[in-house]
């Protein structure tokens, strides 16, 4: 069997490259973690290189957990995620469903909706809290001032003035607020990832059997218990795994959240990391540590049902 | 027949006005950033120049003057472009390796490459820079390439694999027989049979490293900037830039949304690991 020898060890560059790029920064982190470290310090020089003369032990953990920005951004994080997985994947279910059967164009629609996907995450956020939701410039402004043009117009009118004088001017809204700015962030992520949503769904639909189906409807069954006891159930496997892949990559969001709220209350976890990380490395490494735990608890879940898959 | 007359009504009106409605709904953004990038900046925040203005190319013919866009995009095809190379250099011999001479761990390494893929970036945020910066490679091309290849690599030897899968190995074995030794098998028998599939990796792996964000930028400062750090950089424009800002923009995104037209199946098999069919 010596003729296997060297195919199996062709996997070795690629499975060295790895273990290096996880274990070396993963146990810098962790190193970091444990120990006094910031870039600046006038009154504490000796902290500023990295030196296990300087251990903290849980010192570190203690002080981010302390800190109100990271029960925030811990809230913030899972705010925005399990927004953004409620409305991805209802909106995936309803329209791949929609556009699951023939009709005229069918082609075309399927590569209008899937576009947004492909576009990069920072034009993305760009695009839309300046061209789409800027409370004065953007879509919004427009909308809204015009909205109000046009009531101020009716209130002009002679008998129904009187009716239209009791609505309110519109305001619009700034999404760059800190409340406002979640809202803006889990708008722009849904809109580019309803795209994959429905692209799996539709994937898994097209496997789904007809006959069964076809079966059902002249039982007589409605379209609603069709969808509810047939569809439903054959979408449970892909929807898990949307949720998973999209958890997995939310959880570490980022450019979106820099642009669209940079410097307001509204931070996740890697942007928490990545402020403390001016100055603060340990501090910036025990959260880091806390958003691997984090990412883990899913991870589990993720690797145990694409192994059964596996080797089929 | 009560199949069809059943739906019959919503299947020939409601579903097309309803599906073409979201379909637009869901391009109209990408179609609002291409209308706007042939408009001026002083129209691009009218609302009398909405929809009715004089187009003008002078925001793409401006784009070097304004952004220095061509350095960026530059930067940005050599990292994806190399990255890519890279990648499915190291990626193919192992996803070889792993679909024809599979052993007892081959499902365990598989698993574990792709759990390196749940790393949170932002956890090793500040060892990179450090250990960047450390050995002089801070900001070069070199360790942007490196960086994309690894993030990308469990993708692509998990793509690779499905695909080398469905591949026979009577026809590898044959080769054997012949003769062959195993770098001949790989380009001889392997690389030609599984073209395809290669290809779509190859393109899913160049998308993903063109759109990366969180690398890109934070491990760079001008001379391997990528066009997501050009992008970033200019966040706020204050509505003063909207017709220009536009025209970078879809220059930066419109090759890569059409070459993702191309691969929307591989999409989902690449993403989900094959494990949605």
């Amino acid at each position: 069997m010596s003729d296997r020898k060297l195919p199996r060890l062709l996997q070795t560059p690629a499975v060295l490259l790895l273990l290096v790029w996880m274990l070396i920064p993963l146990g810098m982190t962790l190193y970091f973690s444990f120990i006094r470290y910031v870039l600046n310090s006038l009154r504490r020089p000796e902290w500023t290189s990295p030196s296990l003369s300087n251990w903290r032990g849980f010192g570190n953990y203690e002080f981010v957990l302390k800190s109100k920005d990271f029960v925030l951004a811990i809230q913030n994080s899972l705010f925005i995620v399990c927004s953004i997985l409620f409305l991805t994947v209802i909106l995936g279910i309803l329209i791949a469903v929609l556009i699951n059967k023939s009709f005229p164009g069918q082609g075309i629609v399927r590569v209008l909706l899937i576009s947004p996907f492909f576009v990069m995450p920072a034009v993305n956020a760009v695009l839309w809290i300046n061209m789409i939701l800027d409370p004065v410039l953007g879509l919004q402004g427009i909308a809204v001032a015009g909205t109000n043009d046009i009531l101020d117009g009716l209130r002009q009118m002679p008998v129904l003035g009187g009716f239209f004088s009791l609505w309110p001017e519109f305001e619009p809204i700034s999404f760059r607020a800190t409340q406002t700015s979640a809202i803006a962030v889990i708008m722009m992520v849904t809109w580019q990832w309803t795209p994959f949503a429905v692209l799996i769904f539709m994937t898994s639909l097209q496997s789904e059997d007809q006959q069964q189906k076809e079966a059902a409807v002249l039982d007589g069954a409605s379209t609603w218990s069709q969808f509810r006891f047939l569809t439903l159930p054959h979408l449970g496997r892909p929807i898990a795994i949307v949720v998973m892949i999209q958890a997995i990559f939310h959880l570490s969001l980022y450019a979106e959240i820099e642009i669209v709220s940079r410097g307001n209350g509204n931070k996740n976890l890697p942007y928490l990391i990545g402020e403390f990380a001016n100055n603060n490395i340990g501090a910036a490494s025990a959260t880091g540590i806390f958003a691997v735990i984090l990412a883990n608890i899913v991870a589990i879940f993720l690797l145990r049902m694409v192994g059964k898959t596996l080797m089929e | 027949m009560a199949i069809v007359a059943q739906s019959s009504k919503f299947s020939t009106y409601g579903r097309p006005i309803l599906a073409w409605g979201v379909g637009l709904l869901f391009f109209f953004p990408i179609f609002w950033m291409v209308l706007t990038s042939f408009k001026t900046d002083a129209d691009a925040v009218k609302p009398e120049h909405l929809l009715f203005f004089t187009p003008t190319l002078d925001n793409y013919l401006n784009m070097t003057e304004n952004y220095d866009y061509w350095r960026f995009a530059r930067n940005s095809v050599i990292t994806a472009v190399s990255a890519t190379v890279f990648t499915l250099f190291v990626g193919v011999p192992a996803a070889y390796a792993m679909a024809f001479n599979p052993s007892r761990a081959t499902k365990d390494v598989l698993m574990w490459m792709l759990s390196t893929k749940m790393l949170p970036a932002a956890a090793v945020l500040y060892p990179m820079i450090f250990l960047a910066k450390g050995i002089g490679l801070y900001d070069t091309h070199i360790l942007i390439i490196t960086v994309l290849s690894l993030i990308n690599l469990p993708i692509a030897i998990w793509m690779l694999f499905t695909y080398f899968k469905e591949i026979p190995k009577d026809i590898i074995e044959a080769g054997k027989m012949d003769g062959v030794n195993t770098w001949g098998e790989i380009k001889e028998i392997l690389i030609p049979l599984a073209w395809g599939g290669i290809a779509s990796t190859a393109l899913l792996v160049f998308i993903f490293c063109w759109n990366e964000a969180y690398w890109t930028v934070r491990l760079t400062t001008i001379d391997a900037a990528t066009l997501s750090k050009l992008i970033e950089g200019n966040r706020a424009p204050e509505g003063l830039f909207f017709g220009r800002l536009s025209a970078v923009s879809t220059a930066a995104v419109g090759p890569i949304v059409v070459l993702g037209w191309f691969c929307q199946k591989q999409l989902v098999q690449g993403l989900t690991f094959g494990a949605v069919k």
